[in-house]
């Protein structure tokens, strides 16, 4: 492994670089799982913009209302929420519904309180709901990402990286589901094209894989792990497949059952 | 003044992706974030997150990316090492050369590098930093990257 990527990378550096080599053998890179350690998740804002770019989406039709009751669940679950609350505040924003950023704003205060991680995310949750205010929608997209990296920078120090992955993943999860939704209603290739995320399915697997035994015998992150493995044959396996409507909407349906698992109250 | 405030927002606000060297990769992203800020005038959003390590020369690393058709993207690669040369070219899924613009950009005190990609098609893109040329053994880099 070390051999080939020290060749792969050797021809790589062999060219002058003021002029990168048109095309690399990408066989000779390390194994991808070396490097999906350090993927970046898109936030949702990244694919939202793409939408906005090619139809009108009535994101108020997307938005779902974010109760203000108290957190339910375990530590994984409730990470998992926050995720896909901190994704809400995405849509919110597109949908322009300062109410609805607001009270997301408290929520992301609510979740991450119930993990220690409340003081991390106290700025940004009031920087979320003044900008909302003001209706400032860069900067409260700015503040949801930053929310999203504070929470997870918390997590990690205080040893809990595995969580932090469970926001991401969360956000990811409520991310796509809208972003099926979107397409569902006003159905285009290039729409559906952004379901093609590989990279993403590839990187979540991996962690959800390598999670303590506790944390994935949690029966919602198991469900969540098979509902990976359903999306993996549907999201086309290489780049420029083309995705049906029909495949959206059931890509769809699996998501949202994932996200219904993850707002579940605990009993 | 202006210095100090982007890497008090790298220390407060930015997770690194990737192995961590704390206090050169941070110089190295303020860097790489002020090569950023004309781009965000013109409209891009600089993402929280971030990419940094530290390559010996001639060295290269590949970074796996989920880029969507539709937007536009730049990355920034920065460095506080003076004297070193970086950069960052980008490949699709097939190893073709995938950018459409890739330059030094002028920073003061450091050095960043930029390249700009219109992506063709949804899906994963092989970012590949270098260090073609440094004074030292090993030089930090960071990498963040905005969208519009």
């Amino acid at each position: 492994m070390m051999k080939a990527l020290a060749l792969a990378l050797a021809a790589f550096s062999s060219v002058a670089f003021a002029e990168p080599p048109a095309h690399i053998d990408l066989s000779q890179l390390p194994h991808q799982s070396k490097m999906i350690d350090e993927v970046v998740v898109p936030v949702p804002s990244e694919i939202f913009g793409v939408l906005d770019k090619l139809g009108k989406p009535r994101w108020e039709d997307v938005l779902r209302p974010v109760n203000d009751a108290k957190a339910s669940g375990d530590q994984a679950q409730i990470a998992l929420q926050l995720g896909t609350v901190i994704a809400e505040g995405f849509i919110a924003v597109e949908a322009e519904n300062v109410e609805a950023v607001k009270n997301i704003g408290k929520k992301v205060l609510t979740l991450s309180e119930a993990i220690n991680v409340r003081k991390a995310v106290l700025k940004r949750s009031k920087s979320i709901t003044d900008f909302a205010g003001k209706k400032e929608w860069t900067a409260v997209r700015r503040e949801l990402d930053g929310a999203l990296s504070d929470v997870k920078a918390a997590m990690i120090e205080l040893n809990s990286e595995q969580m932090s992955q469970l926001v991401s993943l969360g956000g990811w999860l409520r991310g796509t589901e809208a972003l099926t939704s979107v397409v569902s209603s006003n159905f285009s290739k290039d729409g559906a094209e952004l379901l093609h995320q590989p990279v993403m399915l590839d990187y979540f697997e991996k962690q959800l894989a390598g999670m303590r035994p506790r944390t994935k015998g949690n029966p919602v992150v198991t469900k969540v792990q098979k509902g990976l493995l359903d999306i993996r044959p549907l999201i086309g396996l290489t780049d420029g497949t083309e995705i049906s409507e029909k495949t959206v909407k059931e890509i769809g349906a699996i998501v949202h059952e994932l996200i219904q698992s993850i707002g579940a109250r605990a009993r | 003044m202006k210095r100090f405030a982007t890497i008090l927002l790298a220390l407060a606000g930015l997770t690194l992706a990737g192995p961590r060297a704390h206090s050169t990769i941070d110089d190295a992203l303020s860097f790489a974030l002020e090569a950023a800020e004309p781009y965000v005038k013109e409209g891009f959003t600089v993402r929280e997150d971030y990419w940094g390590g530290d390559l010996g020369v001639k060295q290269t690393k590949a970074i796996v990316h989920q880029l969507f058709k539709g937007n536009e993207y730049w990355f920034w690669m920065g460095s506080d090492m003076k004297d070193c040369k970086i950069s960052v070219h980008i490949y699709d899924s097939e190893g073709n050369l995938a950018e459409v613009e890739a330059k030094s950009l002028r920073v003061n005190g450091g050095i960043a590098f930029g390249t700009r990609i219109i992506p063709k098609k949804t899906g994963s893109y092989y970012l590949i930093v270098e260090v073609e040329k440094s004074p030292k053994e090993r030089t930090t880099w960071s990498l963040a990257y905005g969208f519009r």
